[in-house]
């Protein structure tokens, strides 16, 4: 094909679609190819969006018909045993108010189709159900556009974007990322279940536009690295859980076995009750943290979103940090082409911007964190049955002395954990997340 | 009757009601209403009280009073004389000189309805040589077959077909006319219903008669199949309706029953028509007729693996029955056409339908529903088909139908000789 | 030699895609594609056109959303596109949508007369094959129904012959063109779009026709054209679902608990199936 662009995008999801508007609205002339029949088609994720982050890009999206399920004001975390459970909550109606859409869920196939949407009216062209195979490559060997799978199929472009995912065949193939190892992904197995907005407005006490989300932890993974979630959509509500891959691969558990059983806790089922299932999905999710981060420039190309593996498990981000790298990208790219320089050292621009910002700092903070779970299975098997002892005992009116239960649990915890190993991990996690 | 603040008097929607069909937002000449959160609202100030909206809600979900006059459309100018048309008609359809099974299935339904309305049962019959096929309608229900003998109709030709039809229509006025949904029957039925400019619904699953106007109900399933639809025709003669072979019952057969055959003329013009250069039949020799088979088992999107095919096969052989399977089998190029139960398959209709591996979605369903009882082998306790079915066993079909067919063989010594089709 | 392509946008019900990288496998989005019978046809009238000259337009009746199945039949080689939007013709029965469609192909055959009508044989989204004879009537088009293979377009006396699948059998049939021909998968798949004609497509605009536009007689499109009305809506009686047997208590045990039940219970089905008497 003849027609080159100035910048070519590989996935139209929150990345590619970020970098496209901000690129199409410098007049930058921009393709993005997607894989799936149309934007979303391939995505998943629990489903809540940040809204500073999309602000960033659109600044009016709740003008625009942006498809939001609901807006979240109470945050919850649960830690979960095989039959129990402590909840914790915050509720804020200042997220109903000045901080409104501060999180809110979507539902992917409407929402990036949407999102898609607004690029092809700022000028970008969005091409769909066509795969990016490889990279067109000039004769010094730099990137120089991208090849698709169709007749005719090569597209060349002064600035590729890799925005394709955690999967992201693309870099696996040209060696622009080093081959993720089982332990640097989780697998998430998710299922949406139609209710009517009436019950669960009842059932979490929210009006018909608000919501809440829950992070779950415990032994619901099946005594693996994972964590499980349950978010509030307008008609219907996710729950997913998902486990870090190296533990499927040990364990033997069947994913599906995982979510049957999470459906049936008893601190889920009644939230689920008489729902319907109306859509499965599975998913990878980049847990590997700041060290699986690849150079994320080269000679004529970028990497955004989660092909660069930017995903901070521990506060269950990863839109917000694809939607703020592909627009950092983008304005590298701006700046590059200004410079008419989009060489490896003018694109390097790209991973200042990174580091100076949240994205980069956040990654770093939490660089430890994924090890840190991934080494105390503790945390999903020991510690939540002791946790269940603990609460159990001490509510459970009974005639005992507080003393003796006090000795009881705390011989429990010597006995399954140790004093001394608890210690430790309560340590080592602190220093993980500092 | 909520008032806006002009004071009109207006529409209101009960949003509980609503389904969504959008029905009312293009009827609406003042674009008054808009969808919000799946449902339709009217905004008040806009609407000004025509009630149109309410003409066209199929769920009644429209609070409105006010009479309107409207000028009839096609959809109100009635057929002229509609009061003259009496009597419910079936088409029989004649393949290579016998009488399609869904033609006296119909004529049994026809019967039916025709003594609710207390009018007679009308047959229509081109074709040539018929008069035998004429005979077997009186015995399987007709008061009246109106035959169309000529060489004309020999061989089935859409224009000529659709030109004798739509005459014996315009004379004999029946007031029902139903044809079977067969490959000739679909080709035909639109032909004659826009010819008559008349109502056509098509797959009916239902027909019923509504005591208190005489009208025809029509059910189907529609919006993807949850829903079933009741559907009307109200104004327009003959309310034409086409149903699947196996969807009614075939009626007895009663040769002593008495009727009349009247010969009609076609008056047709004499039309340069398509020209059948040849037919070849398809090779009948080990041809699968799954519609005949009293048993089925139905091969799911769960149960694709050819390995076990084999396996498959001997347990139907053992039931007597026959391997039939879902779309994505023959899509994949799995299964051939005709095993294809479904939608865009065959309708089937077997005593006893073992699906394995078979989600049984609405498309699927719909070709399987008169099944007498149903077997559902899945992983899926969700999967649709193992909510309806009358037995249904959840886990692994590699490793259930091996155990099956060694425990039928004990409890049924019958099963110990070989099963004969395949 | 003008063409004019019917085409319908449907929600993809039938695909469960299991993607093995992404493991995604079951989308409740908003897909919808172009129905599969029709691109088809629009497949089948390109490659006319590139054997005997000529031109395909291809039209839907439809919300602005369906433009996308026509840029669909345009990345395939489709010359022009019209989309038929209007909230008149919302409601339509098969007897409106056919005096739609066919008013709209009367006005493309002024310009460049129309000789052949492609129609997919049904719409997989729960239509039942009308349409493309309604059309042919209108039109006073010979019919020519599931139509597997185009066998010969004689341009100059203007015939064409085809095969068609009918119950049983295959026929090879001739007729006199103009003619309208509803098309079964078997004609042929649809070619993989090239890259610049599929983003060709994605650019092209497309001229929205409404009622005005094809002269239609306002009572005649839509509902208020339909004689068909939809009297009630309701859920279908389920049939209900009977035991359960979960080989996860046991394969042996479940099995024995599920054959002793149905023996007990369908004695009556059971002899008559496995009766040799009644087989064959």
């Amino acid at each position: 094909m003849n027609e080159s662009f100035d910048v070519a995008i590989v996935g139209a999801g929150p990345a590619g679609i970020s970098a496209a508007c901000i690129l199409a609205d410098a007049g930058i002339k921009t393709i993005v190819f997607e894989r799936g029949e149309y934007p979303g088609s391939k995505n998943m994720s629990g489903g809540v969006l940040y809204g500073h982050n999309l602000r960033q890009i659109l600044p009016n999206f709740d003008q625009l018909g942006c498809p939001v399920e609901r807006n979240i004001i109470e945050s919850r975390i649960w830690y979960l045993s095989k039959e129990a459970g402590y909840t914790i909550g915050y509720r804020d109606n200042i997220f109903t108010q000045e901080r409104k859409y501060n999180v809110f869920t979507v539902g992917r196939a409407k929402f990036d189709r949407w999102f898609a949407d607004q690029a092809r009216k700022k000028g970008a062209l969005i091409v769909p159900a066509t795969v990016v195979v490889d990279f067109l490559r000039d004769k010094n060997g730099r990137v120089s556009g991208v090849v698709t799978n169709r007749a005719d199929g090569e597209v060349p472009a002064s600035v590729v974007l890799l925005a394709d995912g955690v999967n992201s065949p693309l870099a696996a193939k040209t060696g622009f990322r080093a081959e993720l190892k089982p332990e640097h992904v989780a697998l998430a197995v998710k299922e949406v279940i139609e209710l009517p907005a009436e019950v669960i407005e009842q059932r979490f006490c929210v009006s018909p536009s608000d919501g809440i989300t829950t992070e779950v932890l415990g032994e619901i993974t099946g005594g693996m690295d994972g964590v499980a979630i349950i978010y509030t959509n307008k008609n219907s509500i996710s729950i997913s859980v998902g486990a870090n891959l190296a533990d499927f691969v040990r364990t033997k558990i069947k994913p599906y076995e995982l979510i049957e059983a999470y459906k049936q806790h008893p601190l889920v089922a009644p939230l689920i009750a008489g729902g319907k299932p109306i859509e499965y999905t599975a998913h990878w999710l980049a847990e590997g943290g700041y060290y699986t981060i690849p150079q994320v420039y080269g000679n004529g190309y970028l990497i955004a979103g989660d092909s660069a593996m930017l995903f901070n498990a521990l506060h269950r981000e990863g839109s917000n940090l694809a939607m703020a790298s592909g627009k950092m990208a983008a304005e590298t790219i701006i700046e590059a082409l200004k410079r008419g320089d989009t060489s490896r050292k003018s694109l390097s621009l790209y991973a200042e911007k990174l580091n100076d910002s949240f994205v980069m700092k956040d990654m770093k903070k939490y660089r430890n964190f994924p090890a840190f779970l991934y080494n105390t299975h503790q945390l999903f098997n020991e510690l939540p049955q002791v946790a269940q002892l603990a609460a159990r005992e001490m509510l459970t009116v009974n005639g005992i002395s507080k003393k003796q239960k006090q000795k009881d649990i705390m011989a429990e915890i010597r006995k399954k954990i140790g004093l001394f190993k608890l210690a430790r991990i309560i340590w080592r996690g602190w220093r993980s997340v500092k | 009757m909520p008032k806006n603040s002009k004071g009109r008097d207006i529409a209101e929607i009960i949003p509980a009601k609503c389904i969504g069909c959008q029905l009312c937002l293009g009827e609406c000449p003042v674009n008054a209403i808009t969808m919000e959160g799946g449902v339709a609202k009217i905004d008040p100030e806009k609407c000004i009280g025509c009630g149109k909206c309410v003409d066209v809600c199929p769920a009644n979900s429209i609070l409105f009073e006010k009479p309107r006059k409207k000028k009839a459309t096609a959809a109100e100018q009635k057929t002229p004389s509609i009061s003259e048309y009496k009597g419910v008609a079936v088409f029989i359809e004649v393949n290579n000189g016998v009488a399609a099974d869904v033609s006296w299935e119909l004529m049994g339904k026809g019967r039916e309805l025709a003594e609710k309305l207390n009018v007679p049962v009308i047959g229509f019959l081109p074709g040539y040589k018929v008069a035998t096929i004429a005979k077997e309608a009186i015995y399987y229900g007709c008061d009246v077959v109106y035959t169309m003998d000529d060489p004309l109709f020999q061989v089935y030709i859409s224009k000529m077909y659709g030109n004798a039809l739509t005459q014996l229509c315009n004379q004999v006025k029946p007031e029902i006319f139903l044809i079977g949904a067969t490959p000739l029957g679909r080709d035909l039925s639109s032909i004659i219903a826009t010819k008559l400019k008349t109502g056509l619904t098509a797959d009916c699953t239902g027909l019923d008669i509504n005591p208190e106007d005489r009208l025809l109900l029509m059910t189907r399933p529609t919006f993807g199949g949850n829903i079933m639809a009741t559907i009307l025709c109200r104004n327009h003669r003959p309310q034409m309706s086409t149903v699947r072979p196996k969807v009614m019952k075939m009626p007895k057969r009663d040769p002593e029953r008495q009727g009349e055959i009247r010969a009609v003329k076609y008056e047709g013009p004499a039309e340069i028509v398509p020209r059948i250069i040849e037919t070849i039949p398809f090779d009948t020799a080990g041809a699968v007729d799954i519609t005949r088979s009293p048993v089925l088992v139905v091969l799911g999107k769960g149960a694709c693996d050819t390995k076990y095919f084999p396996m498959l096969e001997e347990f139907a052989r053992l039931l007597g029955g026959t391997i039939a399977c879902s779309r994505p089998l023959v899509e994949a190029g799995l299964l051939p056409y005709l095993r294809q139960v479904g939608q865009t398959g065959k309708t089937v209709a077997p005593k006893l339908y073992i699906g394995i591996g078979v989600s049984g979605a609405v498309q699927h369903q719909v070709g399987m529903q008169g099944s007498e009882r149903v077997i559902a082998i899945n992983t899926d306790r969700h999967a649709p088909l193992v909510q309806i079915a009358d037995y249904a066993i959840i886990g692994d079909y590699t490793k259930i139908v091996p155990e099956l067919i060694k425990g039928l063989k004990e409890r049924a010594p019958a099963l110990l000789k070989e099963g004969v089709q395949q | 030699m003008h063409i004019v392509c019917c085409i319908k946008q449907v929600p993809d019900t039938t695909q469960v895609k299991i993607d093995p990288v992404t493991n995604t496998l079951i989308r409740a989005g908003v897909e919808s594609i172009c129905n599969p019978y029709d691109i088809v046809g629009v497949e089948a009238a390109v490659k006319l056109t590139e054997r005997y000259g000529g031109k395909v337009t291809v039209i839907t009746m439809g919300p602005q959303q369906a433009d996308s199945a026509l840029r669909d039949c345009m990345a395939i080689g489709a010359h022009k596109a019209i989309l038929l939007s209007d909230r008149a013709f919302a409601g339509a029965d098969t007897l409106a949508t056919s005096y739609t469609l066919a008013s709209a192909i009367t006005k493309l055959s002024a310009k460049d007369p129309v000789e052949i009508v492609i129609c997919g044989k049904q719409a997989i989204d729960g239509d039942t094959a009308q349409t493309g004879p309604g059309i042919a009537t209108r039109l006073d088009f010979n019919q020519l129904t599931y139509v597997s293979e185009i066998i010969n377009l004689d341009l100059e006396k203007k015939v064409i012959r085809v095969r068609r699948e009918i119950e049983g059998a295959s026929q090879i049939i001739e007729a006199n063109l103009p003619v309208l021909l509803t098309v079964e998968l078997q004609l042929g798949a649809p070619r993989y779009a090239s890259l610049p004609n599929l983003i060709k497509a994605l650019r092209q605009e497309i001229p929205v026709w409404g009622a005005r536009e094809i002269g239609a007689d306002p009572d005649m499109v839509g509902l208020k054209g339909s004689p068909t009305s939809v009297k009630s809506i309701f859920a279908p009686p389920p049939r209900k679902g009977g035991p359960v047997f979960d080989t996860s208590d046991g394969l042996e045990n479940s099995l024995n608990s599920f054959l002793d039940t149905l023996f007990q219970k369908d004695q009556s089905i059971l002899t008559e199936v496995l009766n040799p008497n009644s087989k064959g």
